[in-house]
């Protein structure tokens, strides 16, 4: 019986790995017949390449533990300070969900799908190759996920406290932290000392300066990265050493500067400025940012928690001691989080409507996957509300597969249009 | 350079002028709504509080007769004192706070973890610098008058607050005065205060060194610069759509105040406790969630570039100018 399972299992695992490869591939061959694209994007592409030809050389190849971790609300500074590499595992692949659709009910998140099918089947050797997978207990999706894991990989579940701003979810989440820090301490048989931590807070904020940088450059009016390849960007951030990330970012960052003085832009002037939020955008499902910019959108910033918001909360050190810098690293985790999990969606609105003015948004696409119960149920007040403040905004539900491509283009091509409209309207030159 | 260490350098330049001041002949007076005690023989300016005790112990008649002249003089420097500095007074100048801020310091150099209140716990204990307040009026009132028709109370509760200030005994130390560190037998009343007053002396070097600006909490001086919170010209103000709400300021306001990272739709941030000591602004990664204001006008505002250089992180690029129309408000 469980032999015959594994030889289901690898034959799924070869059938995954070919799929994935070909999806790899196809984004990558149409990248190549872009122009224009900067080039210092180069070493966020060979990263991505890996997966169809390498995936086993995608990861550094240092001698550490690996920590997998799911949602942004683990602070990564822990894992570096307990010396080991911390890789996000949050999976965007459409063939990795098909993959581990049946231990799923019809309608859940595509991510937690893949991130199953691919533990499952091993087609990507660090999903079971982990020392130890920390899943914060955020979504129901994740709340289970923990389970059908720990099958194959050790997993620590972190509870999450959803109505943050009282004192009792505060105090119970530095405990967790806490907590996660003696795990991984075990893990790696290193003591996390005062040193250790303040060091690897510094790691971070070295790779939030390049990122706040880097988000700034976005925000220019001349469009100086695609949507896309920003997307691209952070997502490297999940598989990279922090410091080789913010050294490649730093050069992208010099490269946009130098475009920027040069007033080279990717986008048109008169492709209206998008603004896309929601559900996790995750490679290779690069679907919706391809989708806004081949309809003549410019998607200038997001709010995902795959992108935007990844690296812009900073921990602030205060007094250098223990336990001021592990609150620092709990509160810069949950605080400021606006993940539509956390009862509280003033912060999220509040955001959004601060990067519409910052970045000169024109449009909001929500994005949601389906079976996103949290960014779902969200939508509708928060649609009223941007609503009010009169901005244009369409939502999409969708999930990984390439399937409703063609009708969402319509979609997405009618929305730009009307921004163009808008913007006409508004006397606005094009 | 960081707000914290500047801060450091003029509250030292403050403590010698105020502790030391008088022996090269300075004095910048008697209605300085700060902590400088009068007790201390060099002093270069003098603690409100003490004349202020003795004008509330003169009998009503003389103190609205004959002395109203010099007590009103009095109250307008207070005021004007008051309405410069506010609470700058608290987190720039106080000697006390001062040292509660080295014993800070010298927590932190030996690697020890401070406390921090519970919320109940800080806030059921608001009300006492009020009470405070209260009682140093009326007790010395009670001297001079009788109050409600109860007998004058005696000589012995002069300066009451003087009496069981830990200003009293500490400062004149460092003129070498140790002639406050004692337990006077002469009458019950002095006993009580004395013993009272020698037990809060511990307590404020303890809790100083254990929780930030301990006693600061229930001091009666921060009270009465309360007065001037709102109409001071300096300021603390917030915009609040620039907030992520992530708590960084709460964590380093060294008087723990919640709102100035919970409260989103509220300008003007000096709060009861507030000392004005513009932490918050320093650890806040937000550009201008956060402004020290001199007039009315951003003197000092929080930055993310600000914020990362302080943190001793410094960007290779400048990243000053985001967001690019950061001036409409
Ligand atoms: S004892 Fe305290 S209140 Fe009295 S003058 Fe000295 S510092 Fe001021
Ligand atoms: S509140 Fe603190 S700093 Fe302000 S006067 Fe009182 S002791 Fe001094
Ligand atoms: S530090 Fe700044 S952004 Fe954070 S809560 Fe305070 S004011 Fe808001
Ligand atoms: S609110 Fe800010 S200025 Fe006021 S005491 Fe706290 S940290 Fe200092």
């Amino acid at each position: 019986m469980i032999q015959i399972q594994t030889d289901r299992d690898e034959k799924q695992a070869k059938r995954l790995s070919l799929h994935l490869a070909m999806s790899v591939r196809e984004i990558f061959d149409r990248l190549a017949l872009e122009q224009n694209r900067p080039e210092a994007m180069a070493p966020f592409d060979t990263l991505f390449k890996k997966f169809a030809e390498a995936p086993d050389e995608i990861l550094p190849s240092r001698p550490v533990k690996k920590v997998g971790l799911y949602c942004v609300t683990v602070p990564e500074e822990l894992v570096y300070a307990a010396g080991a590499l911390p890789v996000r595992l949050c999976a965007g692949s459409t063939d990795a969900a098909e993959a581990g659709e049946a231990l799923f009910p019809d309608v859940s998140c595509p991510l937690v799908k893949a991130a199953v099918g691919f533990t499952r089947t091993g087609a990507l050797g660090f999903y079971r190759g982990c020392d130890l997978v920390v899943i914060p207990a955020t979504c129901d999706w994740k709340v289970k996920l923990g389970d059908l894991l720990s099958r194959h990989v050790p997993v620590l579940m972190l509870n999450v406290p959803k109505h943050k701003t009282t004192e009792t979810a505060r105090l119970f989440w530095y405990d967790e932290i806490r907590r996660l820090c003696r795990a991984l301490e075990k893990l790696t048989k290193t003591r996390i000392t005062r040193g250790r931590l303040r060091a690897s807070i510094s790691l971070i904020h070295e790779a939030q300066a390049e990122f706040r940088r880097f988000q700034e450059l976005r925000a220019d009016d001349l469009c100086l990265i695609s949507g896309r390849d920003a997307v691209e960007v952070a997502n490297a951030w999940f598989y990279m050493d922090a410091a080789s990330w913010t050294g490649h970012v730093r050069c992208l960052n010099e490269e946009l500067a130098k475009r920027k003085q040069r007033g080279l832009g990717v986008m048109p002037k008169s492709a209206p400025r998008v603004l896309l939020t929601g559900s996790p955008v995750i490679f290779p499902n690069w679907k919706i940012p391809v989708l806004i910019e081949d309809s003549g959108g410019a998607l200038v910033c997001d709010e995902l928690c795959s992108s935007g918001r990844l690296l812009w909360d900073m921990a602030s050190i205060d007094e250098p001691l223990y336990d001021d810098m592990f609150d620092a690293l709990a509160d810069r985790s949950l605080m400021p989080c606006t993940c539509p999990v956390f009862t509280d969606a003033t912060d999220r609105r509040v955001k959004l409507l601060r990067m519409i003015r910052d970045y000169r948004v024109e449009g909001v696409v929500h994005h949601v996957l389906k079976g996103c119960h949290p960014y779902d149920m969200e939508l509708r007040p928060l649609e009223a509300e941007l609503a009010a403040a009169g901005v244009s905004q369409l939502k999409i539900e969708t999930d990984y597969s390439p399937e409703d491509t063609e009708p969402l283009r319509t979609r997405i091509e009618a929305f730009i249009e009307t921004l163009k409209g808008r913007r006409l309207k508004m006397g606005g030159a094009l | 350079m960081r707000i914290d260490r500047i801060r450091l350098i003029v509250q030292a330049f403050c403590f010698v002028f105020l502790i030391y001041g008088g022996i090269l002949g300075f004095s910048i007076g008697n209605a300085v709504p700060t902590m400088a005690c009068i007790y201390a023989e060099d002093r270069g300016g003098a603690c409100f509080l003490y004349p202020f005790q003795r004008f509330m112990s003169l009998p009503l008649s003389t103190l609205i007769g004959a002395t109203i002249l010099p007590f009103l003089i009095y109250l307008g420097t207070f005021f004007l004192w008051g309405l410069v500095f506010g609470k700058a007074f608290c987190g720039w100048i106080c000697p006390l706070g001062f040292l509660q801020d080295l014993l800070t310091r010298a927590r932190q150099f030996l690697g020890i973890d401070g406390a921090r209140f519970r919320w109940a716990s800080r806030e059921r204990f608001q009300w006492v610098k009020y009470a405070l307040l209260a009682l140093l009026i009326l007790i010395p009132m009670g001297i001079g008058n009788s109050l409600g028709g109860l007998p004058k109370l005696s000589g012995d509760w002069a300066v009451p607050f003087c009496q069981i200030c830990p200003g009293k005994p500490l400062l004149p130390l460092f003129s070498g005065d140790t002639s406050h560190l004692l337990i006077d037998f002469s009458s019950p009343v002095k006993l009580a205060l004395t013993s009272l007053l020698m037990f809060l002396t511990g307590v404020f070097l303890i809790g100083g060194f254990v929780k930030r600006r301990w006693f600061c909490l229930y001091c009666p001086m921060a009270a009465l610069l309360s007065l001037f919170d709102r109409i001071g010209f300096v300021g603390l103000k917030k915009k609040g759509e620039a907030c992520t709400r992530c708590g960084n300021c709460y964590r380093a306001c060294p008087m723990e105040i919640r709102e100035i990272a919970d409260e989103r739709d509220r300008k003007h941030m000096v709060t009861q406790d507030c000392i004005l000591c513009m932490r918050c602004v320093e650890v806040c990664p937000e550009n201008k969630a956060l402004s020290a204001t001199l007039l009315g006008f951003p003197v000092f505002s929080a930055s993310a570039a600000g914020f990362l250089k302080r943190q001793g992180c410094a960007p290779p690029l400048p990243i000053e100018d985001f967001p690019h129309d950061s001036n409409s408000n």
